[in-house]
């Protein structure tokens, strides 16, 4: 498989030795959406501008594109489109301004300009100054500075932070029609799970500087499906977990039902056996299965 | 070399509609008003004022003594603090160093930009200050053109040590702007220099003070020989530690 970003063993510490992150492993193929999540300090922010030269690196290597970042910079800057946090827009310019900034620097053709207004849905406002834009306005405006010159990677660090739903909404399709008709590999870091769930096609997770998780969607699925308890259902829920302490199986109940762990198909069948041989009636046994956000939160506190 | 002139011309369109554009313009056109303003105020001396030989020479000296003493060190401090912290305003440094352009390049267009706009305010300022001898005899009937030629030379020379005594100014404000993420330390320090170096002005060392140079010319009309070249040594050692500590930065943005 292609990638075109493959960053290992990054870390970085601040300059009083406090680790922020620890051999960071990231592989983004080519042509993906690469959904890089993690919670609000988890390192997300500082990976993503240590790949894109902000920050100076202290350990690990950075390949973008097939080539070393360190060595071949303004290379790699020419074919990537960056938005790291908060949008930088020169307000006191208009929209088409900010854009013609950029194209005398990338010295791509003019017709880029509105190519890319017309793509973000900024066409009509191009001469409005973008100090009038709202917040969800001037996201899409830093969308189209990152796309201008057509790159083929687009590096977005939480560009959906501050939208309402809609503009989040009209963000995750835009950056969909954008990997699906262009072709733009697609690196996207967000706190927000379900956010992901709906856009990404391969999956980081990072959490307190290390990276947890990385794989594709279906791998997180695979996760999904695998059993992590059973609940029982019976008539006389006191009696049995009399019956699970003195086997010394470990029970849940805060549900006003009784969860036991993922033993064997097998023990269970015992289990439930035993709980009939004992007078108890077993009117339900029913599997719990993760679901993504549990795997989350699973993954980001071990 | 491509490179370069495409980042300024990236870097010029940046100050359209910016305060720093507008206070070029207001400061090289203020004093010239206010003495022209002067002179129509002494309406009846205007056509002696204009058939005198000595016209441009009074003109240059009265433009300059104000121009000099206050507005020049005064313009150079915010304009280079607010060209340079465009980007902080903006919050757009990271946006600027993920642009495909060596940080060298970045520098020195900046830096371009700001000496061009001192540039313009020189030309602007002697323009103004020509209109200010010629527009009452194109307004008032009776009021000669001037009779003495326009002292190019002189007018030349004079912009040149002006231009000269502010560059310390622009290198240092560059620095500090380049230095700190804030837009009002830099303009603080800048403020502040200024002020210690009205205080210091009679002090016998006071040509050793970086900001001091644009008010002894205005004040004296020179500065003391053979120390002409301290502004230069000066912005050459500001212009250089500015692109070191700029280039060293771990941050950039």
């Amino acid at each position: 498989m292609n990638y075109c970003i493959e960053v290992a063993g990054l870390a970085y510490q601040f300059s009083d030795n406090t680790p922020v992150l620890k051999d960071i492993q990231l592989r983004v193929p080519q042509g993906a959406i690469y959904g890089f999540l993690g919670p609000n300090g988890a390192g997300k922010t500082t990976t993503l501008r240590l790949i894109t030269g902000l920050l100076r690196m202290q350990k690990g290597t950075v390949q973008i594109l097939g080539r070393s970042f360190r060595e071949h910079r303004l290379e790699i800057l020419r074919q990537t489109g960056s938005l790291i946090e908060s949008p930088a827009i020169y307000e006191h310019l208009s929209a088409a301004e900010n854009l013609l900034v950029l194209q005398r620097i990338y010295q791509c053709p003019k017709s880029n300009i509105m190519e890319v207004l017309q793509t973000v849905g900024l066409a009509a406002v191009s001469n409005k100054k973008a100090g009038q834009f709202s917040l969800g306005m001037k996201q899409r405006l830093a969308l189209a500075m990152a796309m201008l010159h057509h790159p083929k990677l687009l590096i977005l660090d939480e560009p959906t932070n501050g939208l309402d739903p809609n503009g989040i909404i009209e963000m995750r399709d835009l950056l969909k029609k954008i990997n699906r008709e262009q072709g733009i590999s697609i690196l996207i870091s967000s706190h927000l799970l379900p956010e992901i769930e709906r856009l990404a096609t391969h999956l980081g997770i990072i959490s307190k500087g290390r990276m947890v998780f990385e794989g594709s969607l279906e791998q997180l699925s695979g996760l999904r499906q695998q059993v992590r308890g059973y609940l029982l259902d019976t008539t006389d829920n006191a009696a049995a977990l009399e019956l699970l302490a003195a086997q010394e199986i470990p029970v849940v109940t805060d549900t006003g039902r009784i969860q036991v762990p993922a033993l064997p198909v097998a023990a269970i069948a015992e289990l439930n056996s035993q709980l009939v041989q004992q007078g108890i009636g077993v009117y339900g046994i029913q599997p719990v299965k993760n679901d993504l956000e549990t795997i989350f939160m699973d993954l980001i506190q071990a | 070399m491509l490179a370069y002139i495409f980042s300024v011309q990236s870097e010029w369109l940046k100050r359209k509609n910016s305060a720093a554009v507008w206070l070029t313009i207001l400061g090289g056109t203020f004093v010239p008003l206010i003495i022209l303003g002067v002179r129509f105020y002494h309406f009846d001396q205007l056509a002696a004022q204009n058939a005198s030989a000595d016209l441009w020479e009074r003109l240059y000296r009265h433009g300059w003594q104000y121009m000099g003493f206050l507005l020049l060190p005064m313009g150079g401090i915010l304009v280079t603090s607010l060209i340079t912290q465009l980007e902080t305003r903006s919050n757009a440094w990271k946006l600027l160093h993920v642009t495909p352009q060596r940080f060298t390049t970045i520098f020195l267009a900046k830096l371009t930009v700001i000496l061009v706009l001192l540039l313009f305010f020189f030309l602007l300022f002697n323009i103004n200050i020509y209109l200010t001898g010629v527009v009452p005899a194109w307004v008032v009937h009776d009021v000669p053109y001037p009779v003495a030629p326009f002292p190019w030379i002189k007018y030349l020379s004079g912009s040149g040590q002006f231009l000269l005594a502010c560059l310390p100014i622009v290198a240092l404000q560059y620095l500090l702007g380049l230095l700190y993420r804030n837009f009002m330390l830099p303009l603080g320090i800048g403020l502040g220099l200024y002020i210690a170096s009205v205080m210091a002005l009679s002090w016998k060392y006071a040509y050793t003070i970086p900001y001091i140079y644009c008010m002894m010319l205005a004040n004296n009309g020179v500065i003391p020989s053979g120390t002409y070249i301290m502004p230069a040594g000066y912005f050459m050692v500001f212009a250089v530690l500015a692109y070191i500590l700029y280039i060293r930065k771990k941050e950039k943005g």
